[in-house]
């Protein structure tokens, strides 16, 4: 575990026990991470904005629940700010909180997969998408990333929506037999 | 290809969770999705391995400074009865003041230890600081008394909060028993100063920190352990 992530981790550890002044720290350390991620998904600084305020008011509700998770810290946290800001794109209803919470906990011993990922294997993802066609490659990137729905991907790549939606389900097929092999 | 990839449900429902994992899904599917992966170990454990992956991509995001006042927006969302902080003085809200003062404070703590003995020394400034601690306790505190304003100022250096307990200042001048100052937030705070405290308040005079039951001491005498204690100091 990286100095700064052992950091963050003390911290979001410290704002579930109600350590205010933790809590502050881990706004100055984190902040502007999850606001470029609210931005670049939003494109609008008071959205984005809005969003950011109701991201840490959930980082401070469910503190508790982060080690049940077994994500790295940022993960965790970039995850909440994008989830967040594509329930505000899509007009999707927010998350119930209690089956949110299911969905984030891990059962039983850390997956093997996902534990992996902690050890640094950052570059495993890159070089599956790097064996997509790079127009698919930038789809799943730009879905991720930018938050883009399948008619956007569909505008941007100047393709129907049945063929953008046919192309990403087979890419994500394809990049899921590449990570798990 | 894996061994539990040949189902075809399987494969369809693993396409499912990647688009769910990518937001990719309707409104509608999104939430029936939602509900199938909290429901199923198997799909939970297939949406943990998305996550997983994609959240190598987080690296993606560049950062951007939020604009500020938002940590103070949150604040007051979160809470209502905690002091508003924006008007703060800048010097207040800087930590490196706080370091320096802090280690002023220190510095005249040990001093003090040497002089205990000795008559007190006169006042030379309406300026008083005292550095709160005490062995065995991480918990620690530095004080800023300003005489012409009548405002004790109050920040923690190290230490935290403890679950369903309340940290709770006291004034003690002399052999008198110890006049409680209210709870404390483990962060910067202006401390209400009771008329009795703020007339005898001088070098000399001791503030303690004692860890008390939420909302504090409800006998207004000290019941639980003393975390920090220290004596203020002319500076």
């Amino acid at each position: 575990m990286s100095q700064s992530t052992a950091e963050i981790d003390e911290l979001i550890a410290r704002t579930a026990l109600r350590d205010r002044a933790a809590f502050r720290a881990l706004y100055h350390r984190t902040s502007a991470k999850l606001f470029g991620v609210t931005l670049r998904i939003l494109k609008d600084r008071a959205e984005a904005e809005e969003a950011l305020q109701e991201v840490y008011v959930k980082v401070w509700q469910r503190a508790d629940r982060y080690a049940a998770g077994g994500y790295s810290p940022i993960s965790w946290l970039v995850a909440i700010a994008r989830n967040h800001a594509l329930d505000m794109l899509r007009g999707r209803k927010p998350m119930a909180d209690d089956l949110d919470a299911a969905l984030e906990i891990a059962d039983g011993a850390p997956d093997p997969e996902t534990a992996a990922i902690g050890q640094g294997e950052r570059g495993r993802i890159d070089g599956c998408l790097g064996e997509l066609e790079a127009d698919r490659a930038e789809a799943v990137r730009g879905a991720y990333l930018d938050g883009y729905s399948y008619e956007e991907l569909a505008a941007r790549f100047d393709v129907p929506l049945n063929t953008m939606r046919t192309w990403l389900r087979r890419s994500l097929i394809k990049l899921r037999e590449c990570l798990s092999a | 290809m894996s061994r539990d990839e040949q189902g075809e449900g399987g494969g369809e429902d693993r396409v499912l969770v990647a688009e769910f994992a990518l937001g990719l899904l309707d409104p509608a599917e999104h939430e029936v999705m939602r509900r199938r992966i909290a429901a199923d170990p198997e799909l939970r454990r297939e949406y943990r391995l998305w996550r997983g992956r994609l959240g190598t991509l987080d690296e993606g995001f560049a950062e951007a400074a939020p604009p500020a006042g938002v940590l103070e927006r949150i604040e007051g969302r979160l809470f209502p009865a905690a002091p508003a902080r924006e008007g703060r003085a800048r010097l207040w809200n800087s930590l490196g003041f706080w370091r320096g003062l802090a280690a002023a404070g220190f510095a005249l703590a040990i001093v003090a230890v040497g002089v205990d003995l000795l008559p007190r020394p006169p006042l030379t400034g309406p300026e008083l600081v005292a550095a709160l601690e005490a062995a065995g306790s991480d918990v620690k505190f530095v004080a800023f008394y300003d005489r012409r304003a009548g405002t004790l100022r109050l920040a923690a250096l190290s230490g935290s909060a403890v679950p369903d307990k309340d940290f709770e200042l006291w004034a003690i001048e002399g052999k008198n028993a110890p006049i409680s100052m209210g709870v404390i937030p483990m962060d910067k705070s202006n401390v209400a100063m009771p008329p009795s405290v703020k007339q005898a308040f001088g070098p000399g005079t001791v503030l303690a920190v004692t860890l008390e039951q939420k909302g504090g001491s409800p006998t207004g005498k000290a019941q639980g352990p003393v975390v920090a204690v220290g004596t203020a100091m002319a500076i």
